[in-house]
């Protein structure tokens, strides 16, 4: 009976602990993310904020000079641009993910010859720092005609996406075993057909979470997006973000406000995505 | 329905030779079943017929026609996988139609099959229900029903019930040999279960190491090996072999003598079924008992015979105690007599003794010369 | 097959509404390009004064476009040669060396530069041929707060040692910044720069004025590591009696402060006036213009007295104009008079390329001084040597023939394996047999190759060459040689490859191991059977991951801000000390380390949830038959069976971490001294700010990459293989 209730006591005790070192971790998770929000619904140019991060005065200056700006002639700018990001940010995940799909796949399937040289090169265009392709990138989309368009921005955002994601789908395929494809190939499926009818409904999780991944390499990138566009109305949001922090002062209040903005979308993905994402990113791992 | 031939089927991964020269021919509507050890080469002769290989040579025909570089989809069969291999994301309804809504079956004939499909296998209340919500035998059944919804010429079996308890194996076995009558279908079944392959085959063939070692009635395989291979690989408990020498008109070894009135002479390996062998005190073989198996109708006892492992089984009321002697003996036309090579001698007398040996032993002569 | 195409065909379509809103210019549209802070006042002018242009020149469309400051540059350098620059830009005049060496400013052939301010036309000359008009002026001048300083200013002394509430500071500056200190520098009579582009920031008078800064901030007269945020906060709260800021400060300024600005007054000590720097904005015309009079239309316009006048109205700006001053509304605006009259007596901006590297240098000397308390003779010259190390001489060109020679040969050796290959039978039925395999491939190869590969080749490629900009030539390994021989200087000196090399591989290792630590840790404790609020601690816990992670970066600079930083403040309110997070090599990495470690750490959280997820339960229970105490559990089951499952993600982890540019170069920007640098922020710096050596930044890239290369090969193997 005692050693029953010590058993008892020391389960309540670990209980008390897992909650306390889960409740650290959120506060270290969230600290930051309370702190952008409170200084974007601070009043004034640049709020002051303790070590709590609750704004003085709440105010939706921010959040609206941001959301609802407008160029000159009327034009509601913001909306523009949120649209670009939408634009761009979804067709390059599409895009990324129909490159890579075949391409993982075939990866997972067949031998051929090269094969080690293409998982090579592909590992090899993540170590490879982007610093050093900037320039010749600018020149070939430039070649291409593609500087200032939002589509040339897709492609270099797609197949940046490519490699990664090709891993990804490559551990999602080995995890799904070949009878699967070959029992419908029996069944009167092409090849082609298997791989559409069994096995891509298979590894939809996994598809999620490359989409996922892909669409934020384009949602958060600045820098490419800065270089290569040209025109304020094909602007992505982070570029828009960027101004804010200007040479000579910044307009915090607007950048934090703009990065709740830019923020929330991807929450909700992944807020949405979440199951998706535990069983779909280890899909295969365990099988190793 | 329809008819499969073999010839010369030759197939490699990488370096090593997996089929080397494989021929059969399955007539219409009858049921093979290939069996041999893991690595003889079944399932990848299976996965060749199935066009999910491509043989290096050779040619395979299906109702005649050489569909050996076709691709799977054009060789109309039916395949049930040892892993089932059902689609997890579609239904049990959807699976099965899903072959006939590839072939853009008509939705009325569609549904017509599934539910005589349905009705064939008890399948009814499960059709809408996911793969994930089976049980195995189930989920077995439901395997099997997609490959019969499509009717296809021929039906392939890939050790189907490997994963399934035995109460279970033995209930469906039944069934496969029910559906197997019902359906007149050509079936090629790969199994290295013997019962399966004894109790469902209209032709056993043996496979061992990428060729065929020998083929046949079940029962002609089992009474006449034609290798050592064979011999030691169908029946269970396994034969028994003894190694020893033929001299005028016995063969002897250590702890056994017993007349065989072969043709030849020298060193042979014997071979003795543990039920062919029965207590006689005069008998020509000496067990020194180890251990005794009492399975209340039979009984089997291990022991050294002449220092090599042997198992008799004796009648049900037969209790030996370890440590015991026993002399046993066994019919001249039970001993299978084989060479250095491992291939079948011939003995002399058989017909004599047995009139029902008589035709086997000339089949068995007829297709080693083929 | 058709199925697959019909695939493809929709997936394309997809892309389809991105291709319809690419336009081209037409021939009449002038690009107008700015940096302009967004909804600045000098943006609302130059859109009501492009306007008015507009109208006056109907057959003129101008497109204005707003830059993000810190890209500007490169972007103008990049953009402008291929033509898909602007027609006109608006930059200071002290960039115009460099962009006459990239060659993307073309001369105004005979402008008539009548009524323009003489010095300010005199900063855009190059030669004897003018590259742009002049705009307006820009440079430093005393703020001072009526309420607490309303006497005269004979000298700056004056400010700081007059009387003031307990929690007022005489003066705020950007201490650290060398733009400011300039001022100081050159009233004491030295410079930054000479005309020759040689660095100046040392000697007797660099001395003295350092000192002189160094003994206001001691005595508590000047605050200590200002940011131009905190001028603004600490003037516009009434925190500073005076603030020496340029006219971007007054904007910023809240409406119920009351405050005047004079020209910087004499500095006593020097027995001179303190002399900003002057920098000239101008309309410069950009070369590869497609419509180059209309260009030179739009540029003469903005500077006519009408546009002028309503720059200086709206934007506040100090129009170069002179006739616009003749306006008596601009005449009495006291504010725009005394940057006029500033800008005057200030030192234009010198306009030589190395201008741009000397910023670098001189903030870490002054940083040493300020911050860490060093001698400030030693800390010039360490200034002066980061100087030459930055400005290093180039490599000597050498001649290709030999390595196009080895090329060569090394193309003939790969045709003719292929060749030999392909004549092997062997080969030709595999090559055959892999036809299948190639379709599936074919779209990803021409992707990644032509838009990813192709390029990484090109810049590693670039390597092998020196020199600014696109004027590039051969030097063979030279750019390799000068990296790993720490550009002849100590091997293990701060800044050399081999230290940076260090700082990184203690980066990777410790944001791994907190990553797989933190992340492993919850991923256990969420794991646990009969835990309440499991998912919402599991969502609370990833968000991190889906914050962009340059508003992560800044995010947390502004936490560790030294006045404002929100950790500062919960130590105050402990009663510690507040830290100089950025001032000491461990606090500053520390930084860092948080940023990234808070980025990263959901990332390994969900690859363990998924992995333990994967963990048969009976393995458990055996274990617990076999007697396994909790931590034998942990050690025998749980971690062998993550292994597998982990491991590829900590290898990717390693080499996104290897390269993690953004948080480095965003938190702690190398500071202090650059000590905090990793390769990859080394090697963008050597790219694109420290006098453009693109060659040299590629070297470093190509290194890197051998590296992590060298690196997986090594470990990766033992990483990934499952316990047998």
């Amino acid at each position: 009976m005692s050693h029953h209730e010590s058993h008892e006591r020391v389960s309540v005790l670990q209980s008390v602990l897992s909650h306390a070192l889960l409740i650290g971790a959120v506060i270290f998770a969230l600290y930051p993310i309370l702190w952008v929000v409170a200084l974007a619904f601070s009043a004034g140019e640049s709020p002051e904020l303790g070590p709590v991060p609750v704004p003085d005065q709440f105010s939706m200056e921010h959040v609206e000079a941001v959301a609802m700006r407008r160029t000159d002639d009327g034009t509601w700018i913001f909306a523009l641009q949120l649209g670009n990001s939408l634009l761009i940010s979804i067709a390059t995940a599409l895009f990324a993910v129909a490159i890579a799909t075949p391409a993982a796949y075939a990866l997972s399937r067949f031998t051929f010859v090269g094969k080690k040289l293409t998982l090579g090169a592909m590992l090899a265009t993540q170590m490879f720092p982007g610093v050093a392709a900037a320039i010749p990138l600018y020149l070939l989309m430039d070649a291409l005609g593609l500087i200032d368009t939002r589509s040339g921005l897709v492609l270099v955002y797609a197949t940046s996406a490519v490699p990664f994601a090709i891993f990804q789908l490559r551990s999602a395929f080995d995890a799904i075993p070949k009878d699967l494809e070959e029992a419908a190939m029996v069944d009167g499926a092409t090849r082609f057909g298997a791989f559409r009818r069994v096995v891509l409904p298979t590894v939809r999780p996994s598809l999620a979470i490359t989409f996922l991944f892909a669409f934020m390499t384009a949602w958060n990138e600045f820098i490419l997006a800065a270089t290569f566009l040209n025109r304020e109305e094909n602007y992505t949001l982070p570029v828009v973000l960027q101004r804010y922090v200007g040479e000579h002062a910044a307009q915090w209040g607007h950048f934090a406000a703009g990065a709740i903005l830019v923020s929330v979308p991807v929450m909700a993905l992944f807020y949405w995505l979440q199951r998706n994402l535990v069983g779909g990113l280890t899909a295969g791992g365990v099988k190793g | 329905m329809a008819e499969l031939g073999l010839s010369g089927i030759r197939k490699g991964f990488g370096d090593t030779l997996i089929l080397k020269g494989v021929d059969l021919h399955v007539a219409d509507g009858q049921l093979v079943v290939l069996v041999g050890p893991s690595g003889c080469g079944k399932s990848t002769l299976l996965r060749t017929i199935a066009g999910l290989e491509l043989p290096d040579q050779g040619t395979i025909r299906i109702a005649g026609k050489d569909l050996t570089k076709a691709p799977p989809k054009d060789r109309d069969i039916g395949m049930v996988f040892q892993s089932y291999a059902l689609y997890p994301h579609l239904t049990v309804r959807d699976n099965l139609a899903f072959g006939l809504n590839l072939r853009k079956t008509d939705p009325s004939i569609v549904a017509k099959r599934i539910d005589e499909v349905a009705k064939m296998l008890g399948l009814g209340h499960l059709l809408d229900r996911f793969p994930r919500q089976l049980s195995g035998g189930q989920r077995q059944r439901v395997a099997m029903g997609r490959a019969i919804a499509r009717r296809p010429s021929i039906f392939l079996f890939d050790e189907p019930l490997s994963n399934l308890d035995a109460a279970l194996r033995a209930e469906v076995r039944v069934e496969i040999k029910r559906l197997h009558a019902e359906l007149a279908a050509t079936m090629v079944y790969v199994t290295h279960d013997q019962v399966e392959a004894m109790t469902l085959a209209d032709k056993l063939v043996v496979l061992n190491g990428g060729l065929v070692e020998q083929e046949g009635t079940p029962l002609e395989v089992y009474e006449r090996p034609k290798t050592k291979f064979v011999a030691g690989f169908l029946g269970s408990p396994a034969m028994n072999f003894l190694e020893g020498e033929v001299e005028g008109g016995r063969v002897r070894g250590e702890g056994f003598d017993l007349p065989a009135r072969a043709r030849t002479s020298g060193k042979v390996s014997v071979g003795i079924r543990p039920h062919d062998v029965y207590l006689a005190p005069e008998g020509g073989l000496t067990l020194d008992v180890e251990v005794v198996e009492a399975m209340g109708f039979e009984t089997y006892a291990h022991g050294k015979l002449g220092g090599v492992k042997f198992v008799a089984r004796l009648e049900g009321d037969h209790r030996p105690k370890p440590g015991e002697r026993l002399r046993l003996d066994v019919a001249a036309r039970h001993l299978h007599l084989f060479g250095p090579d491992g291939a079948r001698l011939a003995v002399e007398d058989v017909a004599s003794e047995g009139p029902a040996d008589g035709p086997a032993e000339k089949k068995l002569q007829a297709t080693e010369v083929s | 097959m058709s199925a697959r195409v019909a695939f493809l065909a929709a997936c394309l379509a997809a892309l389809a509404p991105a291709h319809v809103f690419a336009q081209e210019t037409t021939p009449e549209t002038v690009q107008l390009w700015h940096a302009y802070g967004d909804g600045s006042a000098e943006e609302r002018a130059l859109r009501e004064v492009v306007r008015d242009f507009e109208r006056a020149n109907p057959n003129v469309r101008v497109e204005l476009l707003a830059n993000a400051f810190g890209a500007y540059a490169s972007k103008l350098e990049s953009a402008i040669p291929t033509g898909r620059g602007p027609d006109v830009f608006i930059d200071a005049h002290e960039r115009l060396a460099s962009y006459l060496e990239r060659r993307i400013v073309v001369p105004l052939e005979g402008a008539d530069v009548d009524g323009l301010e003489p010095s300010h036309v005199a900063a855009l000359r190059s030669g004897d041929r003018l590259y742009g008009l002049p705009l307006s002026a820009k440079c430093a001048a005393l703020y001072l707060n009526d309420a607490l300083f309303d006497g005269d200013v004979p000298d700056l002394e004056t400010v700081l040692e007059a009387s003031y509430p307990n929690d007022v500071r005489p003066l705020v500056f950007e201490a650290e910044n060398a733009y400011y200190v300039a001022s100081f520098v050159h009233a004491f009579g030295g410079r930054l720069l000479d005309d020759e582009g040689h660095y100046a920031f040392v000697g007797p008078e660099a001395e003295r004025a350092v000192s002189f800064i160094a003994d206001a901030v001691k005595r508590g007269q000047v605050p200590e590591e200002t940011s131009g945020e905190l001028v603004m906060r600490l003037f516009g709260s009434g925190r500073a009696a005076a603030a020496i800021s340029g006219p971007w400060l007054a904007p910023d300024l809240p409406s119920d402060l009351s405050w005047r600005v004079v020209p910087l007054p004499s500095l006593r000590a020097a027995g001179a006036p303190l002399r900003p720097y002057a920098t000239i904005e101008a309309a410069f015309l950009a070369a590869e213009s497609d419509a180059p009079d209309q260009a030179r239309a739009l540029a003469r316009y903005l500077v006519s007295p009408e546009a002028a006048a309503k720059r200086a109205r709206i934007g506040r700006q100090v129009v170069s104009t002179t006739a616009a001053w003749d306006d008596p509304e601009l005449a009495n605006d006291a504010f725009l008079a005394t940057f006029r009259d500033a800008s005057r007596d200030a030192v234009p901006m010198p306009t030589h390329p190395n201008m741009r590297v000397v910023f670098e240098p001189a903030m870490r000397a002054l940083r040493r001084v300020l911050r860490g308390g060093a001698a400030v003779p030693d800390a010039l010259e360490g200034g002066a040597r980061v100087f030459d190390d930055l400005t290093r001489a180039m490599p000597a060109p050498r001649d290709p023939t030999f390595a196009l020679v080895g090329l060569g040969l090394a193309l003939l050796f790969v045709v003719f394996t292929w060749v030999r290959r392909l004549r092997d039978p062997n080969e030709r039925l595999a090559l055959r047999a892999s036809i299948p395999a190639y379709k599936w491939l074919v779209h990803a190869f021409l992707a990644v190759g032509l838009l990813v590969v192709l390029p990484l080749v090109v810049g590693a490629g670039t390597s092998f060459f020196a020199g600014r900009g696109t004027d590039l030539h051969y030097v063979g390994l030279a750019n390799y040689a000068d990296i790993l021989s720490a550009r002849g200087g100590e091997l293990l000196a701060p800044g050399s490859f081999w230290v940076v090399l260090l700082v990184t591989v203690l980066w990777t290792v410790l944001n791994l191991a907190l990553h797989v630590g933190i992340g492993m840790a919850l991923a256990l404790v969420l794991h646990r059977p009969n835990l309440k609020l499991k998912g919402l601690y599991r969502v609370l816990l990833i968000l991190p991951w889906a914050v962009p992670s340059y508003v992560t970066a800044l995010a947390w600079k502004g936490l560790f801000h030294r006045q404002l930083g929100a950790i500062n403040a919960i130590l105050e309110s402990l009663g510690a000390d507040p830290v100089s997070w950025f001032a000491q090599w461990s606090t500053a990495f520390a930084a860092n380390l948080a940023t990234n470690v808070w980025l990263g750490f959901p990332f390994m959280m969900v690859v363990t949830l998924g992995a333990l997820a994967g963990i048969p339960k009976d393995l458990y229970e055996a274990a617990d038959v076999d007697g396994a105490t909790r931590w034998q559990r942990f050690r025998h089951v749980t971690l062998p069976m993550l292994r597998p499952a982990i491991a590829p993600a900590v290898a990717m982890g390693a080499v996104w971490t290897f390269n993690m540019f953004n948080v480095v170069f965003l938190v702690s920007g190398g500071e202090p001294e650059g000590t905090t640098e990793i390769l990859v922020s080394e090697a963008y710096r050597w790219a694109f700010t420290r006098g453009s050596q693109y060659g040299y930044g590629a070297a470093y890239a190509v290194l890197i990459f051998g590296i992590l290369v060298v690196t997986t090969r090594l470990f990766g193997r033992k990483l990934t293989e499952a316990p047998a």
